[in-house]
């Protein structure tokens, strides 16, 4: 490479990255980056009493998506950055994206969502991911699009999708809510199953007890009373973890487990933290060295490593100087200092004044 | 003067302390981003600015003016901004432009040095000899407890050209030349700890002295200039509040053996005993970064220093409970005692006249 092509790439670099270019550029437009995936709230639709779609306006930087799959979504709670997981609930070729947020109770996230993200609001987004998707080259004959709850998010999106390419030749789309008042979606499920004979909707509501066949939880027997032809069906899956652990078994034990595809929403991170004193052993996984270490006393982070044989950097230990902060990937720590608990993941923790309460896991 | 307080009202004081502390922590939220960001802005435009007008500006005029709005916003950058950011006040909000671990301020001082020297040693071993080499910086004698030698005769004149280009004096501070010089660290050594700094400064001359001079084509020299005075405005500024912070009279001095084995309490009366504040308006309190409030700067260093303000009037409170002197003044009252003190101290105190006359 040459001398000019190296001061060019330098530059591309800083120009792209720069933060003097991300701030003005942010000036302008609070959406506009060169390095962050961020997107204006274009709307925000009630769709239950407890949720709503926010329809959102990528920047330049979004690479699509394929219906099913999730992004992480980044918001500031009172000053604080913390993201969570959602699943696209529009299909690609929308004219916006939509991510579909049931306010969890005593979710940060989600309430902070609900309450606070209006209109015209700017969220950071990380890249679309996940599996949970239909094959795009071969679309299966039949097909079995199976929810409960919010699960009913990613579901939705390959069912507009399919539709939207006019592919719901013979989709059965069965949708589990606790009451007709939770029901997402409803009037357009409808509108959809008009327009495609191919399409059949059935939902189920766990308070309306008195229908044998459609009330109550959903179940094996219901489920397959509702579709005959389950077996010849691929199915997608995605609802609350009762739900999947009760229903999943039917193709383990049909011996199709490859006929089912599940997405599971990781929960929230609430851990149980033991009351009072600290456990008397707990397990550090140290994620870059691959170590295991376990721990046997309720010392200091610090001194547990440095017991085990490592050395991370430290300077003060005392919780003042900052040189031995970690990453904690999962887990909660308390300050000794402080006695302030760190349970949500990915957050910095100083190793010399922090104890572990939980297993946890350190990018170390 | 301080009274001396028992073990057990040691302890009680730091309690004290740790439980304002908390307070505060809890308090954290919005409006602390908020006030990061609104300085942020200031600072960037105030960059681009003072970089518009020494570029593309006519005459005398648009040239101070230039001067001014570059030295403001490198003095906001280096004091309320990368101070209070690399000493992971802003961590807990995780914003990728607040990282204590990421951020790199606009001085010729590599992050990774000065997040040692200063965060780790001066902040943990405040105002002990031998051990903060904050105190006079290895080379000036700022308190007749260091032994006088024949350098600091010149003192007055050592200080102020420190005082000129402090940020070289803050970016090689870390590379312990005086110990190389003295023989107890390998040349070797020297170099390897060298490297961050070389690469940092030749970035920063780069910046200042070629790329933007460049960019204005005619107006290099004006440009060249413009940005000389603003780096030497920041620099004096900076050397002012630092010096107040720590070395004015009544300030007082540890030797390693009094700080064996102390205690959390006691090393909370050692920063406060060991740091001096500076009365101002806000302004002043921002464009110092808040190390106007250098006593609870030295209390909370990972508290956000916007808060220091709120905070004083309670510490105050409770080093009056505890009998505890809390030293605070005029920006010139503290300067002059610092500058009284730098003359002082150049001369041999009567301890070394008589070993002199002994001998």
């Amino acid at each position: 490479m040459t001398a000019a092509q190296t001061i060019a790439r330098t530059i591309g670099r800083r120009l792209t990255r720069g933060r003097q270019i991300d701030f003005w550029m942010r000036e302008i437009d609070p959406a506009w980056s060169l390095s962050t995936l961020r997107a204006r709230v274009v709307d925000v639709l009630a769709e239950t009493h407890d949720v709503s779609t926010f329809v959102l306006a990528p920047n330049g930087l979004w690479p699509g998506y394929r219906a099913g799959q999730f992004v992480s979504v980044e918001v500031e709670v009172d000053g604080v950055r913390m993201q969570r997981c959602y699943s696209l609930s529009s299909a690609p070729g929308d004219e916006h994206v939509t991510i579909t947020v049931k306010r969890v109770p005593g979710g940060r996230v989600s309430s902070w969502m609900h309450d606070h993200v209006r209109r015209g609001d700017v969220l950071r987004l990380g890249m679309p991911a996940g599996e949970f998707v239909v094959p795009a080259p071969a679309l299966p004959g039949k097909l079995l699009l199976l929810s409960g709850g919010s699960g009913v998010t990613p579901v939705m999106s390959i069912l507009r999708d399919l539709s939207r390419r006019d592919a719901a030749r013979d989709v059965v789309f069965v949708h589990a809510a606790r009451s007709k008042r939770d029901l997402v979606f409803e009037r357009e499920l409808g509108e959809l199953a008009t327009n495609h004979p191919g399409l059949r909707v059935a939902f189920f509501l766990e308070d309306e007890l008195r229908d044998r066949a459609r009330g109550g939880r959903l179940d094996s027997a219901k489920l397959r009373a509702a579709v005959p032809d389950l077996e010849e069906r691929e199915t997608m899956l995605c609802g609350p973890a009762g739900m999947m652990d009760a229903l999943s078994p039917m193709w383990t034990e049909a011996g199709i487990p490859h006929r089912l595809k599940t997405e599971r929403f990781a929960a929230a991170p609430r851990v149980e933290v033991p009351a009072g004193a600290a456990p008397s052993k707990v397990k550090l996984a140290l994620v870059r060295s691959g170590r295991t270490v376990t721990t046997e006393r309720s010392e200091t982070l610090l001194e547990q490593l440095e017991r085990a044989g490592e050395r991370p950097a430290n300077g003060c230990r005392m919780g003042i100087c900052n040189t031995c902060l970690c990453r904690k990937r999962t887990g909660v720590v308390e300050n000794v200092v402080t006695g302030e608990l760190s349970s949500e993941p990915d957050e910095d923790i100083r190793l010399c004044v922090s104890r572990a309460r939980t297993d946890i896991e350190l990018t170390l | 003067m301080s009274r001396k307080l028992t073990v057990e009202e040691t302890d009680a004081f730091g309690r004290e302390l740790e439980a304002l502390r908390e307070e505060v922590r809890r308090d954290l939220g919005q409006r602390d981003v908020a006030h990061m960001r609104a300085v942020i802005r200031v600072t960037r435009q105030a960059e681009a600015g003072g970089r518009l007008l020494l570029s593309f500006g006519l005459g005398p005029v648009s040239f101070a003016a230039g001067v001014l709005a570059l030295s403001t916003s490198k003095i906001l950058e280096n004091m309320e901004i990368g101070h209070n950011v690399m000493h992971g006040q802003y961590d807990w909000t995780r914003d990728p432009e607040l990282d204590s671990r990421d951020y790199d301020w606009d001085i010729v001082c590599a992050a990774s040095d000065w997040r040692h020297s200063h965060n780790f040693e001066h902040h943990t071993f405040t105002n002990v000899l031998g051990k903060d080499r904050d105190v006079g910086y290895g080379f000036l004698r700022v308190t007749p407890e260091q032994p006088w030698n024949v350098t600091h005769l010149v003192q007055p004149a050592s200080a102020a050209v420190l005082a000129l280009f402090f940020q070289w004096g803050v970016a090689m501070h870390d590379l312990r030349i005086d110990e190389t010089l003295r023989g107890t660290q390998p040349v070797r050594v020297l170099v390897q700890r060298s490297r961050p700094f070389a690469r940092k400064a030749a970035k920063q001359l780069a910046k200042d002295y070629a790329l933007y001079p460049a960019l204005a084509l005619w107006n290099a020299p004006r440009v060249f200039a413009g940005n000389l005075l603003a780096n030497g405005v920041r620099n004096l500024w900076t050397f002012g509040i630092i010096f107040c912070g720590h070395f004015p009279e009544g300030v007082q001095m540890y030797r390693e053996e009094e700080t064996q084995d102390e205690s959390r309490g006691a090393w909370y009366l050692r920063q406060l005993h060991g740091s001096a504040n500076i009365e101002g308006g806000r302004t002043f309190h921002v464009m110092s970064g808040h190390l106007s409030h250098q006593i609870e700067h030295h209390l909370f260093p990972d508290i956000p220093a916007a808060r220091y303000p709120e905070m004083a009037p309670r510490v105050r409170e409770i080093c009056e409970r505890y009998g505890q002197a809390y030293n605070t003044g005029s920006f010139r009252r503290q300067l002059g005692s610092v500058v009284t003190r730098l003359f002082a101290n150049a001369l041999p105190g009567r301890r070394e006249r008589e070993v002199a006359q002994a001998a």
